[in-house]
């Protein structure tokens, strides 16, 4: 995963938004997920603006740290480890 | 980590069961619904499919299904179908006896539905006495035609003194079919009140299933033994009492409840007939008190407090314990039997009945 990349949830998979964040469950193999609010601006994301472009956006007005970056972008590589996400 | 987020309720339930009949040819004697004979204005077909409308509005994302034997309505294939279709997974949970070749080839080719079949022993003598005579190899029965075709499917144990030597057994036959075993607390609901005393484990052997599980973590639970866990490392699943806040059911005529396990009035929330399920779910009284409210009293004193919150809200209702009281099976009790007690059944099954016609 790097910041090239452009995701998109996968068509088998749900998202609901909580309070805590969201919810996401992949129908395939019944599995349900918590999903921080960090994670929720990539997972929205339908492809339209990069892994980095997202990044920056957030980092220039202080909602993530360059830690949190790196900490979001092992997050997304599981998700999409695990067929919850797709890179395009 | 699970607590703190779910206590104060999701935007839809996750565990959310539709007992969508009480019909049943069977008539097993802890039945938590006490189901039997279908309940008069059960919901039409029609409403049905609304209230499937309502949950794929909310994004639930799948359905626990059960009953009675759900498979007795005939619209089960076409509301199950149905709820597909909308993007709601489906679990069922049958007693197998209606699931014939037809049935069998159905489960098989319907995509996000899983099968669950209800097996209270690994042996004729020690199911049938609790489900009904000729029921254990109805399930079998059931079992093999979903094996057959491929079909991965789960099998459900209500865990009792009578099957508790019979765990590894169950365990083994359900690795023979490539199944999933779960295996369920028995609560004093329903029939299951009658027969509690009777039928629950002892607290050695609930000492025992604690060891087991955590021997076994493949074998699923539905988070029906989360008081156990305050004897050690929490066993997986959310560990504390969801009803009302991730968990709810609603009957065969739309009644609303906290949890499959208190169909009583103190714990119905509304009706789909009045309100729609989302303005139930999220405003109603019940529900919302239930998002504020902890297990106190003498729990919270308890170094294990965080690890079973209190237990199960329906075990000590139908117990006459406080809600603030601890679980009546609360792992910190004395024991009140002998292991080896096998106090003799005072109710008994009747045979299978033919199947209940809509």
């Amino acid at each position: 995963m790097n910041r090239e990349n452009r995701l998109a949830l996968a068509e088998s998979a749900s998202l609901r938004h909580e309070a805590f964040g969201a919810l996401v469950y992949s129908y395939p193999d019944r599995r349900l997920l918590f999903i921080d609010h960090q994670l929720l601006p990539f997972l929205a994301s339908t492809g339209g603006r990069t892994i980095g472009e997202i990044a920056d956006d957030l980092l220039s007005r202080g909602v993530m740290s360059e830690t949190g970056f790196a900490r979001t972008l092992l997050l997304l590589d599981g998700l999409h480890q695990k067929g919850i996400v797709n890179v395009l | 980590m699970y607590y703190d987020r779910l206590r104060r309720g999701l935007s839809a339930p996750i565990c959310l069961t539709w007992e969508m009949t009480y019909a049943c040819n069977l008539r097993c004697i802890h039945c938590l619904s006490s189901s039997g004979k279908r309940a008069a204005g059960e919901l039409t077909t029609e409403e049905a499919k609304h209230l499937l409308d309502d949950w794929a509005h909310m994004q639930v994302f799948y359905i626990n299904v059960g009953g009675g034997e759900p498979m007795t309505r005939r619209d089960f294939f076409e509301l199950m179908e149905y709820s597909i279709d909308r993007g709601i997974g489906v679990k069922f949970s049958t007693n197998g006896t209606l699931i014939d070749t037809a049935a069998a080839d159905w489960i098989a080719s319907t995509d996000y539905l899983d099968v669950q079949i209800s097996l209270d022993g690994a042996s004729p003598g020690v199911n049938d006495a609790i489900r009904g005579v000729g029921s254990y190899g109805r399930a079998r029965h059931a079992m093999e035609l979903l094996s057959e075709r491929g079909v991965p499917f789960k099998i459900n144990t209500v865990l009792t003194r009578r099957c508790f030597e019979q765990l590894d057994a169950l365990y083994d036959m359900a690795r023979g079919y490539r199944a999933e075993l779960r295996v369920t607390r028995l609560r004093p609901s329903g029939r299951g009140m009658q027969v509690w005393s009777a039928l629950r484990l002892t607290q050695a052997q609930n000492r025992s299933v604690y060891d087991w599980l955590q021997e076994h973590p493949d074998v699923l639970t539905g988070d029906s033994f989360f008081h156990l866990s305050a004897l050690g490392k929490p066993l997986d699943g959310m560990n504390m009492c969801g009803a009302g806040r991730i968990v709810c059911c609603v009957d065969p005529v739309g009644d609303v409840y906290a949890c499959p396990f208190v169909l009583v009035p103190e714990f119905k929330a509304g009706n789909v007939r009045e309100l729609s399920f989302a303005e139930i779910w999220h405003d109603s009284k019940l529900f919302r008190r239930l998002r504020q409210w902890e297990v106190g009293g003498s729990c919270t004193e308890c170094p294990a407090y965080s690890k079973c919150h209190g237990g199960c809200m329906a075990a000590k209702f139908f117990t006459g314990i406080a809600l603030d009281d601890p679980d009546p099976e609360c792992v910190f009790k004395p024991e009140v039997v002998t292991t080896d007690t096998i106090i003799p059944l005072t109710l008994t099954p009747r045979p299978i009945a033919a199947a209940v016609s809509h």
